[in-house]
């Protein structure tokens, strides 16, 4: 090699570590100190929610219990990090209950640098979503998911705030029990299950067969059947369940479909000692849409109902206040669980002085946080994959309008009627 | 045997309730041999026109299936004159044509977004959970009407199809539209007759959806979806055909809860719909031409 080839090498070489160094070297943003990247001039939060498609009446709701809790904490001056106050800001965007959508949405914010992730409703979506969320190590909390299939996948990121939908359904099963032994129900009872092929209603079967098998016989399911999501026509089922002429309709589904459901379950002139919808029954929109007259006596049981704040005054009255003076009126539980979930996560991201992920994560997994939730505290237990579990609250629609609590009994606000006067 | 009866009669009802629905998609296709994808976008306007008028005017919805026919009527006509007679017909324009449809559909969904948000509706009646005993079952009334109203709609399609002269040349232009012109017959008349008329029927679908279920901008996706099936079933292009078609989908439909998970319902006319196009391609009672 003569000296001009050897010179050009060398320079070639020197170009190219040079170029390697300055790949390699800290960026200015990576090169600060983790403490100055931990505290940002603002933090950046993202969601997403169903503001349009099939959820679009609950996405609503998730979207004004985010936003309250944002505000809330701004007007406070932001979030507090260490000795710093630093505003947070919501990034929302519409999933359109969708869940490629939703998983994809997930990515975007989290390339948007979005430092934590509050989740979007829905089981199935969720499912979907906080696997992005894994896969970046972002936390990821949630108060739209609560089948218990979310949280058995070993995953470290994802924290739920509503509690398992089992729960519900063994909430709903004690209730009945107490009114059974006191002989206001037919013993043994029979029920029908008829449940949302997702794993929401999976579970809402499995936790009325567990109790059902753990009665000794008190309970037995003579049916169940399982409908696919945004059904229209459900003669068949009802029909079936008519020919059963069991003394229990128990059903799981989300909004739409318990709408079109139970709209049918009233023109087919069906009725039950106990009518239920699992989570479903005290909307307003239901009774917009059936008609008050035909939700009465639907049993349900849900994570949050406002009369809560007569027994469980803490957090509960500040949020109902705060609500009504925000929307005019008295939230449902989708708007309690949302903002409450955004106040874990600001609680979570206060407790650990940063916006570290890591911190963040190893915070939401220790909290232990004065909430709205049925006796007033909410915590991710560990060893139920982070996934809050307290005790639902059953209530039932009563010929008023009203929907009193009426399990368990420290926070009942009414008596229920065990037996449908109108059957 | 309770239950069979009971699935029987449910099934009747159903077969009507598809039927209605699926009239316009046929009538369409079997004439200017276009799919038109905005069928469900015009059955969700359908129903939320239905609402409007019920909640802000308190028209029964019965009473205004004469206004709702009109109104879709000259809908179907200005989307023809607007856009649908631009487009090639057949297989050559199928790509175009389902793009467009297809679009314009997506446009309707967003716009009912815009006008009455993604909320759950339904109309809400003194008889909508009234029910009445039919061969021992409770059938809500609100399902007879739709069924009753469905063969009403067929006899006189029917009727108007071979007995009247526009009638004999709609089924003339959809057997062989070069010759009409030759005959003297105002084809592209003849077509926007038939958009008309089919888009009416669709309209007056999206009526029966709102008398029956809740609804919200997304409705339409399944009632396109059903309607395609009974159409393909029925055989593309005829009118008793689709009829039969309908009650063959329901009946499947229905009686599928005997032997298999009711979430599998809606498989089995997917299902039907496969073996139908393989081994009878022209539909179960197949004709290729409108009659």
């Amino acid at each position: 090699m003569d000296t001009g080839n050897r010179r050009t090498v060398f320079l070639l070489a020197f170009l190219a570590a040079l170029l390697v160094a300055a790949a390699c070297a800290p960026t200015e943003e990576q090169g600060q100190s983790a403490g100055d990247a931990e505290i940002p001039d603002e933090v950046l939060i993202g969601a997403t929610l169903p503001l349009t498609g099939e959820e679009a009446d609950v996405g609503g709701y998730f979207k004004e219990g985010y936003e309250l809790a944002f505000e809330q904490i701004n007007d406070a001056g932001g979030l507090q990090l260490g000795d710093q106050k630093v505003p947070v800001k919501l990034q929302l965007l519409d999933d359109t209950t969708n869940q490629q959508t939703a998983a994809n949405l997930g990515q975007k914010l989290v390339d948007d640098g979005a430092s934590a992730l509050l989740g979007t409703y829905s089981t199935d979506l969720v499912q979907a979503q906080s696997t992005v969320a894994e896969q970046n190590q972002i936390p990821y909390v949630n108060g739209g998911g609560a089948a218990t299939a979310i949280y058995q996948r070993g995953y470290e990121w994802i924290f739920g705030a509503l509690a398992p939908i089992q729960s519900l359904a063994i909430s709903q099963m004690k209730w009945i029990d107490i009114h059974q032994d006191k002989g206001q129900l037919p013993k043994p009872a029979e029920i029908a299950v008829i449940w949302e092929n997702t794993s929401h209603g999976e579970d809402y079967l499995a936790g009325i067969q567990k109790f059902a098998e753990q009665s000794g016989g008190d309970y037995k399911v003579v049916m169940d059947e399982s409908f696919e999501l945004d059904t229209k026509d459900y003669s068949a089922i009802l029909g079936k369940v008519e020919a059963e002429d069991v003394d229990f309709f128990m059903a799981d589904a989300h909004l739409p479909d318990f709408l079109t459901m139970h709209r049918q379950y009233i023109a087919r002139g069906l009725c039950h000692d106990i009518r239920t919808y699992g989570a479903r029954g005290s909307e307003q929109d239901a009774i917009e849409v059936i008609g008050q007259e035909n939700v009465t006596y639907i049993l349900s049981a849900v994570w949050w109902n406002d009369l809560l704040v007569e027994n469980q005054p803490k957090v509960n009255e500040d949020f109902i206040r705060l609500f009504k003076q925000k929307y005019g009126r008295v939230p449902e539980w989708y708007g309690a669980l949302s903002y409450d979930t955004a106040r874990a996560l600001f609680t979570a991201m206060e407790n650990a002085g940063s916006v570290d992920p890591e911190a963040v994560r190893e915070a939401l997994a220790s909290l232990e946080m004065e909430s709205v939730v049925p006796f007033g505290t909410l915590s991710f237990p560990e060893e139920t994959g982070y996934q809050a579990d307290y005790a639902f609250l059953v209530q039932q629609n009563t010929p008023s309008g009203s929907s009193p609590i009426i399990y368990p009994n420290e926070l009942a606000t009414g008596p229920g009627i065990p037996k449908n006067p109108n059957c | 045997m309770k239950q069979a009866l009971d699935l029987a009669v449910s099934s009747l009802l159903l077969g009507g309730f598809y039927a209605a629905m699926a009239y316009g998609l046929g009538l369409i296709y079997g004439v200017l041999r276009v799919v038109n994808l905005t069928h469900g976008g015009v059955i969700m306007a359908g129903a939320y026109l239905t609402w409007v008028l019920f909640t802000e005017l308190g028209i029964d919805p019965y009473m205004s299936i004469p206004i709702i026919l009109v109104v879709f009527f000259f809908f179907g006509v200005a989307m023809y004159w607007g856009l649908v007679r631009f487009l090639p017909r057949g297989a050559a324009g199928g790509v175009q044509s389902l793009l467009l449809l297809f679009g314009l559909w997506l446009l309707m969904r967003n716009v009912a977004y815009l006008l009455f948000k993604g909320d759950t509706r339904s109309i809400q009646t003194s008889y909508a959970t009234k029910s009445v005993n039919l061969l021992g079952t409770s059938v809500p009334v609100t399902r007879i009407a739709v069924f009753l109203i469905a063969v009403v709609v067929l006899i006189a399609l029917h009727f108007l199809l071979t007995h009247t002269f526009t009638g004999k040349a709609i089924r003339a232009v959809a057997q062989n539209p070069d010759s009409c012109t030759l005959a003297g017959i105002d084809v592209e008349r003849i077509y926007m007759l038939a958009f008309g008329m089919g888009t009416a029927l669709a309209g007056l679908g999206g009526l029966f959806v709102a008398t029956i279920f809740a609804f919200n901008p997304e409705t339409g996706a399944v009632e396109l979806l059903k309607s395609f099936v009974v159409v393909v079933l029925g055989g593309l292009g005829s009118v008793l055909g689709i009829a039969a078609g309908a009650l063959v989908l329901a009946v499947a439909e229905s009686f599928s809860i005997l032997f298999m998970p009711s979430f599998l319902t809606a498989a089995v006319g997917f299902v039907l719909l496969v073996v139908v196009l393989v081994f009878r391609p022209g539909g179960l009672f197949g004709e290729k031409v409108l009659r």
